[in-house]
């Protein structure tokens, strides 16, 4: 932690204020009244010996004559007019009064932490320049997530200069914060607010505790030594995306409220109903670094990897990446369950069950499913994400008969990511509305008065509570009806735990100092210790004997300063107690407690092993079989889905997240109704009930969809992939209240789906409904921000006529007028492949890429001479993407803006198509048009050695290194946009308006979401997330992907700093590093040795566009499905 | 005298003019009080000027969000625009230079008003490069001016470059070419005027006597220049082609758009010329120096040259299917089928279809016809460089950066406010220089030989005088 202001300062700031000199001193001897001092400061004006000196023997006139008169006159205009010509005013910049000894300026350093929101967890490195966390990697010792991000996680630390978030607590009154107009006027002190809450509270309170999963072993800690003050409290968990119906379904099964361990990479067939795993179902970062291993294709003879086969009616990111999708309603997937139960257990000779019938041409296909995973026992696994309790039992049920426990899936490392149920939180609603509860205390990121599917019940009994206090760091809607909010730390300023795996250990260690407190305020406090204070805790017995804290106050004590500084001192210590109680013992490795904190703070994670062979199953499956959905007649249903970058809702705030597009439907800035697409035999594709006939001009429709009697206004999207008779609508958007009154961006962004999810017979949430009804057009969406149409590359369809299967795209790739978004197959962007097929696909590219290297060898620039000379000698950058790896996760894309300083331009802007993303990941469809598969291509600049961009920009403002990168020199950017035209990838950006706040003009200054306030990136607080060693475009600038040119460059001062050549993976790139299943991997061209050399010789690799001689440095590995293609049949 | 009259050739000028009479008409639209006519027609170019103004000061203080490009369209009614008024200005020099050397006399009529048009045109063009930047203080980046970074050139491989220097070259020349034949008939200007009318006219003039050292140099410069500008009028526009041809980008990257340009660009230059000339001779009533037969003789030219482009068009199209690649046929097909349709079929019924009605010497003939095809061509000749820029950009390589385009208020105020600044300039013009080249027009008066035969045949000076009074 870095220290602002050093002792010795204070010390003499308070003899400078005995001195009376208003607090302003020069130097020691001012401040101690030296006489020598006194001296010169009496005369201070009385001499002026260099005239005196010049103008002796009268050799100048110190007169100013009318000649002077002008020179001068002349040079201060001048002056004034350079001055006034100057562009962008500087902004403050402090240096170090004493610079703290673990910081360098210019050098970045890491801290193991480890990110935790609810159930989401990463470990995390961060990494801090000049004391600020400015970027989130991931941690490579974790065994979990083995170095792997998600967008989440790398979008985290913006959060932490949320403009939104509270400076210190806060009474709430009538859904007001009562916090002063004045940003300047400081809010009520702690001591205030922990006296009104203490003495609401007494030892026979009521005190319900409401939060998300909590995998910290020292919050549960402090919990329990809450309770002890406090007997009546109980700490209900709910998951605002609830997994409540598996914790239900292995407590029946195996006796264990938990969730298994899966293990992806060692399932040869992976079967999963509706759980998208990729992107969002218990631990999606984990499992895709799992998936991918399973499914690298490394050579072509032989090649192996597993099935995916996805049971859903909407294509969930996940469902985007199996090799079949087989389409069921989702009140059908109960059905689907029990089908597949029976055909396994026809297969292995166990019972059948009764329960919902499946449609026969479904079930068929079921069939087929069930006979994969018999041939694969024990080498494969069912998952299901339904929230349906005997729908959980049959899956347990199936895997057993599988014998995939003890291989594919596991008790040992259970994942303590998802421990919410979903009736406790219903019995509180119930104890609540009965005046049952005299307190209520919500954690932050718990937000049951949006969340729930109840929210209005919840929120009308939240009235009847005695007390109610939030923890929450920033404003929702739940904080607007509580009392008192006492805002806790961000994961960055805090101390903590997490286990989000048995036996699997890591901490969280604060990165910076509590932003606000520094600021002059009263700044925030972490819950524990806020919990433990007003349980009168004796905090004295964690902290070694030092002052009691809560009797620290400023007269009493010289160095309270400093003591506040050390906040967190406290839950530092009492965590650190609960380690050497709890952790320590289960070690053999170190011998001092001591040796292992330092280790396990270093690393970040600690392990122990468990071991145990899987309880037996003893579920009852008929019982079963009779809980399942049933399937409903109604003509229309619709689906509610989590997406990658909102969850739950709780981070609707968070700019960079709200302008991620979502990976499938490729749309940001809010909820989009996905509506299944058709083809008409003809030259057009249809959509339901002929909606967005001109989405491909940008233009959207709104609906009106009515839903258990409740209708709300809904922009449509159309969706390959989406079943027919089924529509999809995202969950956690349409929030109120996420921040301060004209500050907050998330504020009604989308449609709010909560109300419209209901509960089942046991209590658990269902996340589908039936339509009553969708209206027609009732409006025109002015902002709809897609950033990329439905394209598909090859989709396939019957013959009307002919009965033949035909390529829909070029029979529909467009008609006079609508001009539909169908791409011609032929382009040399993606191949793809099927694994059967791999040798002849390895042949089509070899051969596509013969003809286009025969063609761009006609040339009169050889480019191969010029290669040999230039880029043969030192480096030569270049990049690998293994588009078999990559699920589309979007995890990339905000490492890339967090590196490097892209800015976020809002709804309307990214409406318009001026999304500022360097790196971006394209989506295209192809296969059956009605059930089609996905490939997602992560496209950035290609930094090609025969670059469109440069030759044409008449400043050479961008040009091309000796290392063969692409550089732009922004500040010799006239802003043609010519390099922008002529680039085949469309990769370059244009900063369109002064999205940085770095222009010399206010006007252009640009807001997200209707803010009022201060524009986002302009506050000195947001700022703070930028990276010094990117600058900082202002508008009117091409910028683009950089190759992260600032890690180059780094990397290389390194090795010549230790006096060594540069190795292989010395220098990654942000996006390679945030990537889950490491599909994109950065190096040197001329390094014939390591990963990248290897990846290279992989005869799936293609360059994109390779036949218009662009010599391209980024390559491409096809492709390749394992798909049964007697499922689509 | 009913008998039939045969002149040798058919008079360029009509009316029986005398040379005093030729000073009378011409100059006196320059000592009048402007006519009512004429002066609406200024507030109207004034308001579209200011207009202009306007826009361009939004987008200086905004920055060109305010329009609607995008990370696909980088260029649209910006560049466009900078076509047109660049194509347009090709009439001019053409008639001055190319005509002059070959010996086409009709084109005295013309000529002037046609190069005044050329340069008020370039000037059009020539704000929209700097206006598209956005930061034009930052424009003088553009110019290889010596410098202390380096030195740090301007990029000489960029066709922006080449534009630069062609345009800047283009103007200079056909803006000397202009002036040098307004020396003259400045001269006859001075000498009809008074007071500080005659002042500023004899500076204008340069003080011209009329001796026969200045004729002679005067012819002599003339001819040097019309050397130079003859090549200029094709490189123009060859230059302007290689913006688009020398990119990668389908649609943009094709062999033909030179000579496809320069056709283009007579094409435009004529058309825009027969607009302003049928509307001056008429309120300037000029009917006698801008004769049916001058019209008749443009439309003969774009009748040439809007058919050269037709049969560009269609070559595309074969090239893009014979070259039997993807990306070209998918850009045509784009192009003729695509969203933007209604813009091929805009430039192909303007620029193709309709120019073919002047194979009818009766509608070559027409006033009006020609006045409506004059406008059908310019509107087919700006929906050409639209096509070709914004719907060529909006689908290229990669479907997943596909866009669409429609302009914002600002791109469409700044386009009307540039016909503004050109017709305020236009206006200002045939205010304060002689329309027709005075000087120029009096060496082809007895051309006709219509002072020996028919109804103009013998009058004295002394007659005509009587019969104008």
């Amino acid at each position: 932690m870095p220290l602002l202001t050093s002792l010795a300062e204070l010390n003499l700031k308070k003899v400078a204020m005995k001195n009376k000199n208003n607090g302003v001193w020069i130097g020691v001897e001012q401040l101690q009244n030296d006489p020598s001092y006194l001296e010169t400061n009496k005369n201070e004006f009385t001499e002026l010996p260099v005239v005196d000196s010049l103008s002796k023997g009268g050799a100048m006139d110190t007169e100013a004559s009318r000649r002077d008169f002008l020179k001068y006159l002349g040079f201060g205009l001048g002056a004034a007019t350079l001055a006034a010509s100057c562009e962008v005013p500087i902004k403050r910049a402090v240096p170090y009064v004493v610079k703290p000894d673990e910081i360098v300026p210019g050098v970045a350093t890491y801290y193991a932490s480890s990110f935790v929101q609810g159930g989401d967890y990463c470990p995390v490195l961060v990494k801090t320049r000049e004391g600020r966390p400015i970027k989130i990697e991931g941690n490579t010792l974790s065994k979990i997530t083995k170095g792997g991000t998600s967008a989440r996680a790398q979008a985290s630390v913006l959060s932490l200069y949320d403009t939104n978030r509270l400076d210190g607590p806060y009474r709430v009154q009538e859904g007001k914060i009562q916090r002063s107009a004045d940003r300047n006027e400081r809010g009520p002190s702690w001591e205030d607010i922990d006296g009104e809450i203490m003495g609401k509270l007494s030892a026979g309170s009521s005190i319900r505790i409401v939060a998300n999963t909590i995998m910290s072993p020292t919050k549960k800690q402090a919990f329990a030594d809450f309770k002890a003050a406090y007997p009546n409290t109980e700490v209900v968990m709910y998951d605002p995306v609830s997994s409540s119906a598996i914790l239900e379904a292995n407590e029946a099964s195996f006796g264990q409220s938990v969730v298994p361990a899966y293990h992806f990479d060692k399932a040869d067939v992976i079967v999963s109903f509706d759980a998208d795993f990729l992107g969002t179902w218990i631990s999606p970062i984990e499992f895709a670094n799992q998936y991918a291993t399973n499914r690298r294709i490394k050579k072509v003879k032989g090649a192996k990897m597993s099935r995916h086969i996805q049971v859903e009616s909407h294509m969930s990111l996940t469902g985007s990446n199996a090799d079949n999708r087989i389409m069921v309603k989702p009140s059908e997937q109960g059905a689907a369950i029990v089908a597949l139960y029976n055909a396994v257990a026809a297969n292995t000779g166990s019972a059948r069950v009764s329960g919902s019938k499946l449609e026969s041409g479904k079930a068929g296909k079921i069939q087929k499913v069930a006979d994969e995973l018999v041939s694969n026992r024990g080498k494969s696994l069912v998952i299901s994400g339904s929230n349906n309790k005997g729908e959980q039992i049959l899956i347990n049920a199936i895997n057993e008969m599988l014998g995939n426990y003890g291989k594919t899936l596991d008790f040992n490392a259970a994942s303590m990511q998802r421990q919410g149920t979903d009736k406790p939180v219903q019995d509180l609603v119930r104890a609540m509305s009965a005046g049952r509860v005299d307190a209520l205390f919500v954690m932050d990121g718990a937000n049951p008065a949006f969340d729930l599917p109840n929210a209005a019940k919840f929120r009308e009994a939240m009235g009847k509570v005695g007390l109610k206090v939030s923890f929450s760091m920033v404003p929702n809607e739940t904080v607007a009806l509580c009392d008192y909010i006492t805002p806790t730390h961000h994961y960055l300023e805090s101390w903590g735990d997490v286990e989000a795996k048995r036996g699997q250990y890591s901490l969280i260690q604060p990165a910076i100092a509590p932003i606000f407190q520094y600021a002059g305020r009263e700044g925030s406090r972490q819950t524990e210790e806020s919990l433990l204070r007003w349980a009168s805790y004796d905090m004295m017995s964690v902290m070694g004997g030092s002052a009691d804290s809560t009797a620290v106050s400023e007269k009493t004590n010289p160095y309270y300063e400093k003591s506040k500084e050390d906040v967190g001192a406290f839950i530092f210590n009492y965590m650190k107690q609960h380690w050497q109680e709890k952790m320590f013992p289960q070690q053999s490795g170190f011998a001092t407690f001591r040796m292992f904190w330092d280790s396990v703070l270093h690393d970040g994670v600690f392990v122990v092993e468990n071991t145990g062979d899987t309880p037996a199953f003893s579920g009852n499956v008929n019982a079963a079989a009779g809980m399942v959905r049933k399937p409903s007649n109604a003509e229309l249903e619709i689906s509610f889905f989590e997406t990658v970058n909102m969850g739950g809702g709780v981070y609707s705030n968070n700019p960079w997240l709200l302008e991620m597009p979502d990976p499938v439907n490729r749309c940001a800035w809010g909820n989009y109704l996905a509506i299944p697409v058709g083809w008409d035999g003809g030259n057009e594709f249809t959509s339901f009930m002929g909606l967005n006939p001109d989405e491909s001009k940008g233009k959207a429709d709104l609906v009106e969809v009515t839903i258990g009697g409740t209708a709300q206004r809904c922009t449509v999207v159309r969706q390959f992939g989406q079943m027919q008779g089924t529509l999809a609508l995202a969950l956690g958007y349409g929030r109120t209240e996420t921040g301060m009154l004209g500050r907050a961006v998330g504020n009604n962004v989308g449609v709010d789906v909560y109300p419209w999810t209901s509960l089942d017979e046991n209590g658990n949430v269902q996340y589908y409904a039936t339509v009553d009804s969708v209206s027609e057009k009732v409006a025109e969406e002015n902002r709809f921000a897609c950033v990329q149409y439905h394209h598909s590359m090859g989709l396939t369809g019957e013959d009307p006529e002919t009965g033949e299967e035909i390529n829909v795209d070029e029979k529909t790739v467009m008609t006079i007028g609508e001009g539909y978004q169908g791409g011609l197959t032929d382009r040399s962007i993606i191949y793809q492949g099927n694994l059967e097929d791999l040798e002849d696909l390895s042949h089509h590219i070899e051969e596509k890429r013969t003809e286009a290297q025969k063609l761009n060898s006609h040339t009169l620039y050889p480019y191969d001479e010029y290669k040999e000379e230039i880029y043969d000698q030192g480096h030569h950058w270049s990049m690998h993407i293994d588009l078999n790896a990559c699920i589309g996760c979007g995890a990339c894309q905000v490492a890339c803006i967090a590196e490097n300083n892209v800015p976020v331009v809002g709804k309307t802007e990214v409406a318009r198509h001026h999304e500022m993303t360097w790196l971006r990941i394209d989506r295209y469809f192809y296969g059956d048009y009605e059930n089609p598969n996905v490939v997602y291509q992560p496209m950035m600049c290609q930094h090609c050695d025969n670059a469109p961009c440069e030759n044409v920009c008449p400043v050479a403002a961008t040009n091309h290194s000796s290392e063969g990168l692409n550089q732009m020199t922004y500040n010799r950017c006239i802003g043609t946009r010519y390099c922008a035209n002529n680039c085949p990838y469309k990769v370059r950006r244009f900063n369109w308006f002064d999205y940085t706040t770095a222009d010399l003009f206010g006007a252009n200054e640009y807001d997200l979401n209707g803010e009022e306030a201060i524009p986002f990136g302009a506050d000195n607080l947001t700022r703070m997330v930028l990276n010094p060693d990117v600058t900082v475009r202002s508008r009117g600038v091409i910028e683009k992907c950089s190759f992260c040119v600032q890690r180059i460059q780094e990397g290389k001062l390194t090795a010549k700093r230790e006096q060594r050549k540069l190795r292989d993976q010395d220098v990654k790139t942000a996006c390679q590093t945030s990537c889950p299943t490491g599909a994109i991997v950065f190096g040197d061209d001329n390094d014939k040795e390591g990963i990248l050399a290897e990846r290279l010789e992989n005869p799936l690799n293609y360059l994109v566009l390779e036949e218009i001689n662009t010599q391209s440095a980024v390559r491409y590995q096809a492709r390749v499905n394992n798909k049964n293609e007697e499922l689509d049949a | 005298m009913s008998a039939v009259v045969s002149p040798i050739r058919e008079p360029l000028v009509t009316g029986g003019k005398t040379y005093h009479q030729i000073t009378e008409d011409i100059c006196s639209p320059t000592e009048r009080t402007p006519s009512a006519a004429w002066v609406l027609a200024f507030i109207v170019a004034v308001t579209g000027l200011a207009l202009f103004v306007f826009g361009v000061a939004w987008t200086v203080w905004q920055g060109i969000g305010t329009w609607d490009l995008n990370r696909t369209i980088g260029w649209s009614w910006d560049i466009t625009n900078f076509v047109w008024w660049v194509g347009i200005g090709h009439a001019g020099t053409l008639i001055s230079a190319i005509l002059l050397l070959f010996r086409q006399r009709w084109r005295t009529g013309v000529n002037r008003a046609a190069e005044a048009m050329t340069i008020f045109a370039v000037i059009c063009a020539g704000q929209f490069p700097l206006i598209h930047m956005g930061r034009i203080w930052l424009a003088f980046f553009i110019f290889p001016y010596p410098n202390t970074r380096g030195p740090l050139w301007v990029n000489f491989n960029s066709p922006l470059l080449w534009d630069v220097f062609a345009i800047s070259t283009y103007f200079t020349v056909s803006l000397l070419f202009w002036y040098t034949g307004l020396v003259p008939d400045f001269a006859t200007v001075r000498d009809r005027a008074k007071g500080i009318r005659r002042k500023i006219y004899n500076f204008l003039s340069f003080g011209w006597t009329g001796s026969a050292k200045h004729w002679q140099r005067w012819e002599a410069l003339s001819l040097v220049l019309a050397g130079l500008a003859t090549p200029l009028v094709l490189s123009v526009h060859t230059i302007v082609s290689f913006d688009f041809a020398t990119s990668v980008i389908p649609g943009w990257h094709t062999t033909i758009f030179p000579p496809y340009f320069v056709a283009g660009a007579i094409f435009s230059g004529f058309a825009m010329v027969q607009t302003l000339m049928i509307m001056t001779r008429k309120i300037l009533k000029l009917e006698d120096y801008i004769t049916l037969e001058h019209i008749e003789s443009m439309n003969k030219v774009i009748l040439a040259t809007g058919t050269i482009v037709g049969v560009a068009y269609l070559t595309e199209l074969f090239i893009a299917w014979y070259s039997g690649y993807v990306y070209e046929q998918f850009a045509f097909y784009n192009r003729v089928l695509g969203p933007y349709y209604w813009a091929y079929i805009g430039m192909m019924s303007c620029n193709v279809l309709s120019p073919q009605i002047f194979w009818w010497k009766r509608l070559r003939r027409n006033v009006f016809v020609t006045f409506v095809m004059s406008i059908f061509v310019n509107i087919g000749m700006w929906f050409e460089r639209f096509v070709i820029i914004a719907t060529t950009l909006s689908r290229d390589y990669l479907p997943s950066s596909w866009s669409y385009y429609v302009p914002t208020w600002v791109e469409i105020i700044i386009f009307i406010g540039s016909l503004g600044l050109f017709f305020t300039l236009y206006l200002i013009f045939v205010r304060v220089a002689p329309v027709v080249a005075v000087a120029e027009i009096k060496s082809i008066l007895k051309a006709g030989g219509d002072q020996y035969i028919g109804p103009n045949a013998n009058k004295t000076h002394q007659e005509s005088k009587e019969a104008t009074h």
